[in-house]
């Protein structure tokens, strides 16, 4: 694949609703050596630790790295080297207690994410052990939290490594999907709602146009159902009708237009239904300028407290408003609309990640889905709003080697299409080599190299990679003998001293012991922490 | 692309590969019940295992290779006896007379139909199963009485999958591993703890490790607890159980090769139990491919992955990540999840998947045909060469109601199907 890739056309029947908020653009596999990209993600020096009953658990030490605008990083490394904490300390998900992000910087749309991190938290040695008491001011973490917050979902995106964990196991599929849908399109939603119009002259045609598809295949009856999305001026009515379309067919029936009409109710809106929607419209709005304070506040490095305080009055306006509403009896009634809207957009959502029966799959439960299902409805709530970055944690490890290949195949295709620059965290270094551009490794909370993708499985440097890569079996190589590196991941309670890898290294040296090594430049893009190598010193 | 039948010569490969047998797995069934409606009744079956047959040697290693929930699990379990199946036969240590007079039997009852007794039979097959059935008397597993079993889990011995689940928390690892021991009342008690120490440092852990409690270990060291564990009784064939999936490739690769210094060292035969292909492959002599309770597809580790033949081992093979960023291959990705075995598509298993599907997949289930010497494939791409002397009562067993009317595909659609990779 080269850099000067056409453009993969949009899907037609995904995302149709909302113009691209970013051009797509094609982003080459291969990164050229002096990559211009837009840095999007920039993490400097990251340190967390785990406050336990047993001690401080150094869980990273100064973890640096920088994420480029579509472009895929790997993190690789054992368990328990801190790669999942890397992803959860750039979005502030650190259980706490017990872990804390304690000292760092992460940039992202010029906003530092950690502002204000030193004034959340004392720290008091207990003597006589290894403890650490954390005194918290929770008021400060609470309003970091919803600092963050602000970017979660719309700026930085997760996938997580448990599909069937990640779910909540009470909710219908649609609920939860909808629920991402509302809380980061919900303005857009509602909007496209209320304008939309059934009566209009070209609706009819359309409808009867679908009827007459229904007797050829599926293909027409998709553009039939396109064309009477556009014509009501809703695509995700065009998503309904089409299913309702294969469904009747399935049931032999040929007439559709008057179950058209009568699924059309839900556009037309009571007086009450636009009233509850205009509010909720408000509260939206509400939460998205609170959303764009907190950002210009992290950029500014202050709060703007005016502002806040004059948008939490607001809120607490609308809310108070917003009362009968909350009556189950009225509340059924004004926000049905609204819910089949979403409902019919989560199935949008789901077609667009592949699931051959999105209707059936949204109104199911996590339960009734298999793992690849549930990490593919995952990926589909994780890319249902476009982020620019995209935090993989461990994406196909339970899954099968067949499954692993179609969300692999899948996330690079939405990658091409959106420009989402992806964070591939997993210990397999054979997917790896499979999606990513460049790959950190990770050993021991320390980032040891990162590379280039080929470089660094040509050449890799750090005797800890080389270790790794010595001990992968290969089905293309079988005759190879296996190596392994002695020992395992050692307490992070007790870190070695010096470069954390040398009980473990073959080419161990007394300096070893003593320093920890610095991040040199050992090529193109190829940076190494071992003091084997004495190239120029990594400048931030 | 079909090996023309003459090649091999079927009555001397045969032969040899009567030698030394250890476990010949025939026909094996394990559906387990569904109960449901009212009383629950029993209302299906999950058919977990579905007419499977192979052979293991002594000293070999087999893997067994198959996406998750298609009963590789089950059919380790049913070896050990730890769950009894519904039908079929494991013969141990049977001599080649025995083999063979097996394999005779076989052929003379013909393919048996899905629902067993249902079927008519000749007089001659009549007697050839009175025959089997007193065969398996003397050798099958499955016709152990309980204290025989007891005594054979001596010999047969099973690593499990998850090392954090497998060990008793409460028990201290010398406790863990000397109760084998105990249980079969091996030696004195001072025996007992010396041999436990031969085997810490067997598996790599030192002597001193022996005083502590499972939690103390990573997750490696606990593979290797339960590996010192089947191994104190000095079994000869321990099926292994997804032994390294729960652990890291560094570790992995200490662990695969702790087994492959046991194996040469104790002539120890192996049922390599993953759904990692390249473990698999650097581990294993032949390799069984499942699917939803069948085997598709078995052959020698080198023949299998370098000509590999039913449709999903091709689509398995090519979904393997190579960790090398230079390769770039053709994949070929098969679409949607693997059916519930409670409910299998009727015919080949796999035809919902498969890209090179044909309408007669869909009807019948396709027999195991010997394609080439050693390599048997359940594919109706490649129908069973019509040759008396290969016994076709290895696998084709399984075979459904035979419906050949319908017209078997000629040759011309065997090369051109499913494109070698």
């Amino acid at each position: 694949m080269s850099a000067a890739q056409p453009v993969a056309p949009l899907a037609p029947d995904v995302d149709v609703s909302r113009p691209m908020s970013r051009p797509a653009e094609a982003a080459p596999t291969t990164s050229p050596p002096t990559d211009s990209r837009p840095v999007v993600l920039d993490v400097r020096n990251l340190v967390t630790y785990f406050y336990t009953y047993d001690g401080v658990v150094r869980a990273l030490e100064g973890v640096s790295f920088k994420l480029r605008r579509g472009e895929t990083l790997g993190l690789v490394g054992e368990t328990g080297c801190g790669k999942s904490v890397t992803s959860f300390s750039v979005t502030r998900l650190i259980p706490d207690p017990p872990g804390r992000v304690v000292s760092g910087k992460v940039l992202f749309r010029g906003a530092d994410l950690l502002w204000g991190l030193g004034e959340e938290a004392r720290f008091i040695p207990v003597k006589g052990t290894n403890r650490v008491k954390v005194k918290r001011s929770f008021r400060k973490v609470k309003a970091a939290q919803a600092r963050v917050g602000s970017v979660r979902g719309q700026g930085i995106a997760m996938i997580f490594q448990e599909p069937t964990q990640a779910m909540n196991p009470i909710f219908p599929i649609h609920d939860q999907l909808g629920e991402v849908l509302l809380e980061h399109r919900g303005e857009e939603i509602i909007d496209g709602l209320v304008k939309a119009k059934w009566n209009a002259p070209t609706v009819r045609p359309a409808a009867q146009a679908l009827e007459r598809a229904m007797k050829v295949n599926d293909e027409a009856m998709r553009a039939a159902a396109k064309e009477l999305g556009d014509a009501v001026g809703l695509p995700s009515f065009g998503t309904q009708a089409f299913y309702m379309a294969r469904q009747a067919r399935s049931g032999g029936q040929t007439a559709l237009v008057a179950d058209l009409t009568k699924a059309a109710s839900r556009l037309r809106l009571s007086s009450g239904q636009i009233r509850y929607l205009r509010s909720e419209r408000e509260l939206m709005r509400i939460s998205r300028e609170m959303r764009s304070v907190y950002i210009s506040g992290m950029r500014r490095g202050e709060l703007e407290r005016v502002n806040r305080g004059r948008l939490t009055a607001r809120r607490l306006r609308t809310r108070l408003r917003r009362i009968p509403y909350r009556l189950p009896v009225i509340k059924r009634r004004v926000s049905r609309p609204l819910r089949e809207e979403t409902f019919w957009r989560a199935v949008q959502a789901l077609e667009g990640v592949q699931i051959a029966n999105p209707v059936q799959v949204a109104r199911g439960f996590p339960h009734e889905l298999s793992g690849g299902m549930l990490q593919r409805v995952m990926i589909s709530m994780a890319l249902s709003c476009d982020p620019e970055i995209l935090m993989a944690d461990e994406p196909t490890t339970a899954l099968d080697v067949t499954i692993q290949a179609q969300i692999l195949g899948l996330m690079n295709e939405l990658r091409r299409r959106i420009g989402t620059a992806i964070l591939l965290i997993t210990h397999d270094l054979a997917v790896i080599a499979e999606v990513a551009d460049r790959v950190a490794v990770m050993y021991a909370g320390q980032i040891v190299e990162m590379a280039p993708v080929q470089e660094l499985f040509t050449r890799p440097m750090h005797p800890y990679t080389q270790g790794l890569l010595a001990s992968i079996p290969r089905v293309d190589q079988p005759s190879k003998k296996l190596e392994s590196i002695p020992g395992s991941v050692p307490n992070l309670i007790f870190p070695p001293s010096g470069c954390r890898y040398h009980p473990r290294c073959p080419h161990a040296m007394p300096v070893c012991k003593e320093q920890r090594p610095p991040m040199t430049v050992e090529g193109t893009g190829h940076n190494v922490a071992c003091f084997l190598y004495n190239g120029p010193p990594v400048v931030e | 692309m079909v090996a023309t039948p003459g090649l091999s010569i079927p009555g001397a490969d045969q032969a040899a590969e009567r030698e030394h047998v250890l476990i010949s797995v025939r026909n094996l069934r394990k559906f387990f019940p569904i109960r449901g409606g009212l009383f629950s009744s029993h209302i299906g079956d999950v058919r977990a295992v579905d007419g499977v047959s192979f052979t293991i040697h002594e000293g070999e290693t087999v893997g067994l290779v198959g996406e998750s929930g298609c009963g590789k699990t089950t059919v380790g379990r049913l070896l050990l006896r730890l769950i009894e199946p519904t039908s079929g036969h494991a013969f141990y240590r049977p001599t080649p007379e025995v083999l063979e007079r097996i394999d005779a039997d076989y052929e003379t009852i013909g393919p048996v139909p899905e629902n067993g007794g249902a079927a008519k039979l000749t007089p001659g097959a009549s007697k050839a199963l009175r025959d089997l059935d007193a065969v398996a008397n003397q050798y099958s597993l499955f016709r152990k009485r309980k204290k025989e079993v007891k005594k054979l889990r001596g010999r047969l011995q099973i690593v499990f999958q998850d090392p954090f689940s497998s060990l008793e928390p409460r028990l201290m690892v010398r406790d863990i591993i000397a109760e084998p021991l105990e249980i079969q009342k091996v030696g004195t008690r001072a025996q007992r703890m010396h041999r436990v120490d031969q085997l810490l440092e067997d598996v790599g852990l030192s002597p001193e490790h022996a005083w502590r409690f499972p939690h103390e270990f990573s997750g490696g060291q606990r593979q290797r607890i339960g590996i010192a564990r089947a191994l104190a009784l000095r079994p000869e064939f321990i099926v292994l159980d997804e032994p390294t999936s729960a652990l890291d490739v560094s570790v992995q690769a200490q662990v695969l090769n702790i087994l492959r210094r046991l194996q040469q060292e104790q002539r120890l035969a192996y049922l390599f139990i993953s759904h990692h292909l390249s473990v698999i492959r650097a581990v294993s002599d032949r390799v069984v491919v499942m699917y939803l309770g069948r085997i598709v597809e078995r052959a020698e580790t080198d023949e299998l992955f370098s000509r590999p033949l039913h449709p999903y081992t091709q689509a398995l093979l090519s979904a393997i990540p190579i960790p090398d960023p230079l390769l770039h291959r053709e994949r070929i990705i098969l679409s949607g999840d693997v059916p519930s075995p409670a409910d299998p598509p009727p015919g080949c298993h796999f035809h919902t998947r498969c890209p090179a599907v044909m309408p007669i997949c869909s009807k019948v289930s396709p027999p195991a045909a010997e394609v080439r010497p050693g390599h048997w494939v359940s594919c109706h791409l490649f129908p069973p060469t019509p040759s008396p002397g290969a016994g076709g009562a290895l696998g084709t067993v399984d075979a459904g109601p035979d419906l050949s009317p319908l017209g078997a595909p000629s040759s011309t659609a065997s090369p051109a199907g499913p494109a070698a990779p």
